[in-house]
Formats: structure tokens, C-alpha cells, sequence
């Protein structure tokens, strides 16, 4: 389990994997290549993925979303040192913080 | 710059365009559409003062606005737009043109959205408070309007070397337009424009939108608030903060105020501490009481320090690390991060 500022990624054992998981539709890659986990509005800081893999959102806007790394990749944010990343199956998480009546996402 | 970034930046560009960019932007998209250039080009100091002179108010010259003729923005925006989306999504097939959509424009609509939305219900809150007739007739001006730079997500996906250069002309250099057969009215941008991280309009100490004219936006991380209020928050006092009945504005309050120092000066204690951060308990009566998470960034500023930040997690929480599982949607026995940065 690794944890870049508000984005957690897990590790995910392939059986547990969702079937749908294996042919759906990848997050297409930023213009430099990159597949966003994660992207700061104003900043533009980007908590991506360097390297071959998939990334598949599960629901909504805001996750969570499944990532795929068949060779192993690099996590690269702006601000954050980066983490390398075992090859396999991740699921990807971004912080939330409690609101009564509701919950919203955190914007670090 | 990217091309992405820099529709990113037109969508939140602020201060004075280029009105003799804008006109001949307006002009040109008239003659892509095959019509007559508009006879007069108005220009408004903010999206507010456009519909206000579409309703029979002066113009910045003080006259008049002749009379306009019927809205032309099928022609203008809606028919080109569909027709270039039309294009792509036969190029592309439906699976292509929807990645195609999530890495052009997807993100950046997600964010103008509701900035349109928040500057729509300004304008009808603003010229007819409690007056459903003339909130419909206001709202109906609303559609005729083409968003100039808020645009920017649709023609960051479109190829706007097509039948869109007038479209994009006016959205790099000004702000809203209203084309009509006879006049145009075009908006100046807003001066200013603060946004969170999010995106979400945020600002603690004067309007988050603002245009020229005064027409203004109070937003604390994208909830809307009254300028008043946020003037009173300078001369916070934790007693004020507990005896706020609204729940929604308690919560800026306190951000505003700082969790920190409330805590300080309300006497909280934390309740538990472990190596995941500190939980804190704050009571807050006739209210749910208020739970945080103290978290230590892990990673260190550029001088060197490391901020700490504070999470409000659910009241039932009884451990520091069961709360900073909860932001992660996990329990505390599930959450265990080898690396942190």
C-alpha cells in the first residue's frame, strides 16, 4: 500500500480483480503520455503514471479506479517524491474528508 | 504550454481581453454562419450588465440598446459546434470520440460547469429576487448567451481550425457574448477569479468572481456565501463560531478561523494519538460534535517544514488511525501505507 499525499494506492490480488475488469475500456493517457491518477485544477500538478499499464474508473468522477501495471511503474507528482510501484494490480484512491450530510473529496 | 493548459488557462483568464480581437471574432463567426454582421457591437462590463441591458437598461455609453432583432445562436454556436462534434464522433466512432471527449475537454467542463451555473443563479438573484415571471424571462436571456471563454472545454475537443475560428477567437479574448441579427453584446472577463485546488471558487477574504462592473461571487471552497459574512470572519471568536446556527456556515468558520486554533482556544484535548496523526473531539452543542484528524504532510515543504492539515472524519470515530483509514474508504486494520510521500 502506498500513499501519495490525498491519492492511496493499494495493492490488488488479480483474483480478486473484477471480471469486468479485463476488457474495459482504459483512461485514455494525458498529452505527455501519463495516466492521471489524480489532477490538481489550478496547479495542474498531476499525480501520474509513468510506464507502460491501464487505468480503468470503476464509477464516477472521483474514483475509485483500478490500476494495471504489468512491468512495474513510477508514481510522479509536482510537489511529492515519487514511489515505484511493483508490477500488478492497484486500486487507486483518492482522500475524502467527512462533511456532515455528506462527503467531499480532498483537494491537497 | 501544452494546448490543453492553455484552454485551461482560457477558461480562467481574468482582466481586460482584446476588444478588437473579440469584435472581429464575433464578426467572423456571423459570417461562418452565413449571416449579415450585426450592425452594433455592445460591450458589458459583466454578464449581469449584458442582461440588464437586454432587459431595457443603459448601455456603458449611457443609450439605449437599439432593437436587437432575434437571437441568433443556433447559427452562430449550436449548429457549427454540433456539426464539428458530429464529424469527430463519425471519425472517431462512439468509443473513440468518448476518450477522445475525457482527455480534451471531460476535466475542464467539469470545473467551468459549475462556474456557469454559479454565475447564472448570480444574475437572476441579482436583478429578480422573488419573482418567478421575471426569473423566467432572465433565464431565457441566460440561453441566448454563448460562454466566450467558458467555451473552453468544448473547443479544446473540437478542431477549431474548422468553421470554429470566430468561436475561438472570442473565447480567447473575451468573456461571454450575446449574438443577435441586428446587435451583438460582448463581456468583459472577470477581474478576478480564486479557485482551490478543486476548482471549486474559493476565496476567505473578498469575492472569489468579480467583474469590472462590481458583479461579484462569494464562494469558501465552492459554497456560496453571503459577502457579509465573509467580511465578519476577520473578527472570528470561538464563542461566535459555537453559536452559529447554520451548520454550513459553522464549518467556514471554523476552517477559516483555523481548526488548529480553535482547538487551542476552545480548550479541545486530544482524544488519541498514534503514528498515523492526532484525533481531536470538538463538542458542539445542539450539533453532531466535530472529529478531526491531525495529519503531518509527509512529504516537506520547499523550506524545509512539514504542514499539518486537519480532516474532519465521521463522529464515530475512536482512533487516529481509524480516521485516516476512513478518508481512504478503509478500516483501520486495512490501512497500512509501506511508503508515504
Amino acid at each position: 500500500m502506498y500513499r501519495q499525499g490525498d491519492v492511496l494506492i493499494a495493492p490488488l490480488a488479480e483474483s480478486a480483480v473484477p471480471d469486468t475488469a479485463f476488457d474495459a475500456t482504459s483512461e485514455p493517457r494525458d498529452r505527455r503520455g501519463r495516466l492521471v491518477l489524480a489532477l490538481g485544477e489550478v496547479t495542474g500538478h498531476a499525480h501520474a503514471v509513468v510506464g507502460p499499464g491501464r487505468l480503468i474508473r470503476e464509477t464516477d468522477a472521483f474514483g475509485p479506479m483500478l490500476l494495471h501495471v504489468p512491468e512495474g511503474a513510477r508514481v510522479v507528482h509536482e510537489e511529492h517524491a515519487a514511489i515505484s510501484l511493483p508490477k500488478g494490480w492497484y486500486r487507486v484512491i483518492r482522500q475524502r474528508e467527512y462533511v456532515p450530510g455528506s462527503v467531499r473529496i480532498v483537494a491537497d | 504550454m501544452t494546448e490543453q493548459t492553455s484552454w485551461r488557462a482560457v477558461a480562467a483568464a481574468t482582466g481586460p481581453g482584446d476588444r478588437a480581437r473579440a469584435e472581429a471574432g464575433v464578426r467572423l463567426a456571423y459570417q461562418r454562419a452565413g449571416l449579415r454582421e450585426p450592425g452594433r457591437i455592445v460591450w458589458a462590463r459583466s454578464p449581469l450588465e449584458a442582461v440588464r441591458l437586454l432587459s431595457g437598461g443603459p448601455a456603458e455609453d449611457a443609450e439605449a440598446l437599439p432593437p436587437t432583432g432575434p437571437s441568433v445562436r443556433d447559427a452562430v454556436r449550436t449548429r457549427p459546434v454540433a456539426a464539428e462534434r458530429a464529424r469527430l464522433h463519425t471519425r472517431l466512432g462512439p468509443t473513440g470520440w468518448s476518450d477522445h471527449w475525457r482527455t480534451a475537454g471531460a476535466d475542464l467542463w467539469e470545473t467551468t460547469r459549475p462556474l456557469v451555473d454559479r454565475v447564472r443563479t448570480g444574475i437572476v438573484e441579482a436583478l429578480a429576487p422573488d419573482d418567478r415571471k421575471a426569473e423566467t424571462r432572465i433565464r431565457l436571456l441566460l440561453l441566448d448567451a454563448v460562454l466566450g471563454q467558458h467555451d473552453a472545454a468544448w473547443l479544446s475537443a473540437l478542431d477549431t481550425a474548422s468553421g470554429l475560428d470566430g468561436l475561438t477567437e472570442v473565447a480567447r479574448t473575451a468573456g461571454w457574448w450575446w449574438p443577435y441579427e441586428n446587435v451583438a453584446i460582448i463581456t468583459e472577463r472577470p477581474t478576478q477569479l480564486h479557485r482551490d485546488e478543486a476548482g471549486r471558487l474559493d476565496r476567505g477574504d473578498g469575492p472569489a468572481l468579480a467583474y469590472s462592473d462590481g458583479f461579484a461571487l462569494h464562494a469558501w471552497r465552492g459554497l456560496p456565501v453571503p459577502g457579509e459574512f465573509l467580511d465578519s470572519l476577520d473578527t472570528l471568536t470561538p464563542e461566535r463560531i459555537r453559536n452559529e446556527e447554520n451548520a454550513e456556515l459553522r464549518r467556514v468558520m471554523l476552517e477559516y478561523y483555523g481548526y488548529d486554533r480553535y482547538l487551542e482556544k476552545s480548550g479541545a484535548r486530544p482524544v488519541h494519538r498514534d503514528e498515523t496523526g492526532v484525533l481531536w473531539r470538538i463538542e458542539l452543542p445542539g450539533d453532531e460534535d466535530a472529529v478531526m484528524v491531525e495529519v503531518v504532510n509527509s512529504t516537506p515543504e520547499p523550506d524545509g517544514t512539514s504542514r499539518t492539515y486537519w480532516l474532519r472524519v465521521p463522529p464515530t470515530t475512536r482512533t487516529a488511525r481509524e480516521g485516516v483509514a476512513w478518508t481512504f474508504g478503509l478500516s483501520a486494520e486495512e490501512y497500512d501505507p509501506l511508503r508515504q510521500t
